[in-house]
């Protein structure tokens, strides 16, 4: 710790602080555009200028740490003054040397509003120009299609390249020239190729780096903002939703250092004009082979008819990836009334049961967790596709501490370097075994991290490949006091908050696959289930919010709410439950899908026992304590890897394949959007890009 | 009253309510915005414009009160003294408003030419006059309407006052005020159909 004096107050900060740190600390704020506390120091904006008592010259705060300030000649303590006349002098010279080359066109640029070189010219700017000359024009570059760029406007900060090399670990973004000939450019104008690219516009403090969606849609100050949680991947990221009217306008990120930090995915965040197309706006009902809007009533009067002449054996449901714990637990209990036994939540077909205990299908180490791990195994992941943010965070821990990264699976670009073990589950059966150079590895490490992919566990073998997971974690000590290190990444938002709640077959209920069999169910109700095919002759219930697969498999079609339009708990892969907001309404005759469970179940005779949110709630919260701590990981009993490791099964011979085949597309509401079908086309190679 | 208005305005009252002439009087009392009353109302609006002539024999009184404690009804006493010392009668509109000059159109020295007014008939509300008749106030044109013949074209329409603050205020379309009941909202999504 080192004592400093900021505008007269004495304080004490770790040494290792920028002058910077300790002035925030100390409660003044200084005003930047490079420096970022998530990204290397460039110290080239000059904007943070603080006067330090005995230097001759004002100090860059952001790139002088504390440790080398000297102290007085008496062994008093340095000090910094950031309210001085000389101060604000200084800075309003670099503002007026950064407003030089910077163009006045604030009223057509996208970030007006929100911009900080707006935001500091109303404090350090001057009010006219001293500059005759004309301004610098740099050309427009071509990155992709979710940033838009407008160059005259980059003031040179280089928070993009940092961002992009750093964090997103693609070496897309440079820059070229120096001094005011100085441009970022992806030097061939392709598009980057980072499925975190769009975290650039946040970081771009002025209106260089806009989204291109977005651009010129609406202003800032006529958003209404809403903290949500994401569903795109099973991380929940937090998320800011801005709407207008009943319009999503766009996704931002919030902070949460114990997921996303302040990144998301461009999934996450472009994924909006997907919220406004192909939606289920009425209920709707299949006559002579051809679907008809109905009302509500002869929609369930139809689901009514048909569930009174059937057997409960010969009645299935599934829930698909997007769906809150909410309706999961409305269903369940519907279910549960009508004595159905085939209920399944894991459409991909995973192996993960609940009934072997918590601590066997959460991300145990956590995601915060994993910057502490000292060595990580990934099995059967690609986790670049399946949580980018997630695997930001395992290149954040390779950087700062060369963490040894270890992959069994598919042997692609996952933006760090890592030994590549072997491609299925013989290679993880022989390391479990004690076989093999990493073995030594996890074993010498003190918090080992295995992360288990759904590419592992979505086959025949899922649960043998678990099993020796498991064996190997104990192997390695990676589950102990204090650590857990084994961890199963989840891809669907759902999963996890339906495996707590048990919504798995009962004893003689068919699994997805059983219930998919042809001739096996006669009714089956999919709430928000599209990533599996329905035989023919079995009578479909689909409640969803996009006309996607399962709504042109329905029978009757039930158009509910989707994760913006409806307040839900979402648990995310770490077992983490948190609460996502209602930023608009759903469209059209849409409802919140608890509340058409809750009308069904009274058509049909058997009535849930909640009329409002709350007391559904209540209900779920009674029944599952832990979903209330809203934000807070109930701890998962490590004992059940125990257990998990004693299990055998034979293991196949076929190597690991992530369950994600396209990145973009992976959900209905990311199949509507135009923009992630693009970024698709893009990825895949489908689409010229603007150089060609 | 007189038309230009920087004069005599007659005997201010302290309870002079907001210069609007439906917001007094019974009819300001029942909310128009709903249906049925804004349609009693309207009534009652377009019934103070074919009011009886202010000076018949039966609401003498009245008459005399109204022009005594305010300046919205027709004329003040002071405009009524004025226009009986000086003015000399040029015509009358057909809504009943008559129209005055200085009589033998005599200079009025604070203006340099003649004087025009206009005495309402009725509320005092300058979006009565009807352009004619207002080119005429304005010294637009010197020959009032009723010396000229001129006879307006099929597509003039008949001249209204502003309404601006009445039932018959112009609302746009999608306006709740218009109908009562708000359009369905469009185009913030596009619907899936089945046959897509």
């Amino acid at each position: 710790m080192a004592k400093l004096i900021v505008d007269g107050n004495e304080i004490e900060v770790p040494a290792e602080f920028t002058i910077l740190q300790a002035c925030e600390e100390a409660g003044a704020e200084v005003p930047r555009f490079c420096f970022h506390e998530r990204l290397s120091i460039a110290g080239n904006c000059r904007m943070c200028l603080v006067e330090v008592k005995g230097s001759p010259k004002p100090v860059a705060s952001c790139a002088m740490s504390v440790r080398d300030l000297r102290p007085g000649p008496n062994g008093e303590p340095p000090v910094v003054n950031t309210r001085t006349p000389l101060v604000k002098k200084a800075r309003e010279g670099v503002m007026e040397f950064l407003l030089i080359n910077h163009p006045l066109d604030c009223p057509i640029c996208d970030q007006g509003g929100e911009c900080d070189l707006q935001d500091q010219a109303m404090a350090y700017g001057v009010d006219s120009s001293r500059f005759a000359e004309n301004k610098r024009a740099v050309e427009d570059k071509y990155i992709g299609p979710l940033v838009r760029t407008s160059m005259n406007r980059c003031i040179h900060c280089t928070r993009c390249v940092r961002f992009t090399t750093e964090v997103a670990g693609v070496p897309d973004l440079g820059a070229i020239g120096r001094g005011e000939d100085m441009e970022i450019t992806t030097y061939l104008e392709h598009a980057m190729r980072s499925e975190l690219q769009g975290n650039v516009i946040d970081l771009c403090p002025v209106g260089a780096l806009t989204s291109k969606p977005y651009s010129f849609k609406a202003r800032p100050w006529e958003l209404a903002k809403t903290e949500s949680i994401d569903v795109m991947d099973a991380l929940g990221s937090a998320i800011r939703v801005d709407s207008r009217g009943r319009e999503v306008m766009r996704f931002l990120p919030r902070v949460n250092e114990f997921i996303n930090e302040e990144w998301i995915s461009d999934k996450t965040r472009f994924v909006w004009d997907g919220l406004r197309t192909q939606r289920l706006d009425r209920p709707y009902v299949r006559e002579n082979g051809r679907l008809r809007p109905a009302s509500w009533n002869e929609a369930f009067a139809t689901i009514a008819s048909k569930v009174g002449a059937t057997k409960s054996e010969r009645i299935g449901a599934i829930v698909g990836d997007l769906a809150a714990v909410e309706e999961t637990f409305a269903l369940k209990l519907l279910m549960e009334s009508l004595g159905v036994a085939s209920i399944d939540c894991r459409q991909d077909g995973t192996r993960l049961d609940p009934t072997l205990g918590r601590a066997t299908y959460v991300f145990n180490s956590t995601i915060a967790g994993i910057e502490d791990a000292d060595a990580v195994l990934l099995v059967g992941t690609n986790p670049r596709k399946e949580a980018p943010v997630l695997n930001a965070r395992i290149r954040k821990g390779w950087r700062q501490m060369r963490t040894p990264i270890g992959v069994i699976g598919e042997n692609v670009d996952l933006t760090y370097d890592y030994a590549y073990l072997g491609a299925g589950p013989q290679t993880l059966a022989d390391l479990a075994a004690g076989k093999g150079a990493f073995f030594e590895v996890l074993s010498k490490a003190e918090r080992p991290l295995i992360i288990v992919g759904q590419g592992a566990l979505t086959r025949e073998d899922g649960l043998a490949v678990l099993a020796t997971a498991a064996k190997l974690a104990k192997a390695v000590g990676a589950v102990g006091e204090g650590w857990n290190g084994f961890s199963v990444l989840h891809t669907a938002a759902a999963r996890v908050g339906a495996l707590d709640l048990g919504f798995t077959p009962k004893a003689d209920g068919l699994d997805v696959a059983g219930m998919l069999a042809p001739g096996a169910l006669d009714v089956l109700f999919l709430l928000g289930a599209d990533e599996i095919d329905v035989p023919e002759g079995v009578f479909v219930v689909y409640q969803g919010t996009h006309g996607d697969r399962g709504a042109h498999r329905a029978d009757v079609i039930l158009p509910g709410a989707a994760y913006t339009e409806k307040s839900g708990i979402y648990v995310n892969t770490e077992g983490r439950p948190q609460l996502a907001n209602r930023a608009v309404f759903p469209p059209g005759e849409a409802r919140e899908d608890w509340a058409i469970l809750r009308a069904l179940s009274d058509v049909l005779g058997k009535r849930l026992p909640f009329d409002s949110l709350a007391a559904l709630r209540e209900q779920l919260f009674a029944a599952y304590p832990h979903l209330a701590a809203i934000g807070e990981i109930a701890p998962a009993d490590p004992a059940a890897l125990e257990a998990l490791a004693g299990k055998g099964g034979a293991l196949s011979e076929a190597p690991f394949a992530s369950p994600i085949v396209d990145f973009y597309l992976t959900n209905p509401v990311a199949r509507a959007s135009a923009v992630m079908a693009e970024c698709s086309a893009l990825a895949s190679g489908a689409l010229k890009q603007a150089a060609e | 009253m007189i038309a230009t208005n920087w004069q005599d305005r007659g005997p201010l009252t302290p309870f002079a309510p907001p210069r609007r002439r439906f917001s007094f009087g019974a009819a300001a009392r029942r909310s128009w915005t709903s249906g049925e009353e804004a349609v009693i109302f309207a009534r009652d609006f377009a019934a103070s414009h074919q009011r009886p002539q202010p000076m018949q024999r039966e609401s003498a009184l009245k008459n005399f009160l109204l022009q005594f404690f305010t300046w919205w009804s027709g004329q003040t006493l002071g405009t009524r003294f004025y226009t009986w010392r000086n003015g000399e009668f040029v015509g009358e509109d057909e809504f009943g408003n008559k129209y005055y000059r200085t009589r033998g159109g005599r200079k009025d020295p604070a203006l340099g030419i003649e004087r025009r007014w206009v005495i309402y008939n009725g509320e005092a509300e300058a979006s009565m006059t009807p352009p004619g008749w207002n080119g005429w106030l304005h010294h637009t044109v010197d020959v009032p309407p009723t010396q000229e013949d001129y006879k307006p074209r099929e597509w003039q329409k008949p001249h209204r006052p502003n309404y601006t603050g009445t039932p018959k205020a112009y609302r746009p379309a999608g306006s709740t005020l218009a109908s009562g009941r708000r359009p369905q909202a469009t185009g913030d999504y596009q619907a899936w159909s089945p046959g897509s």
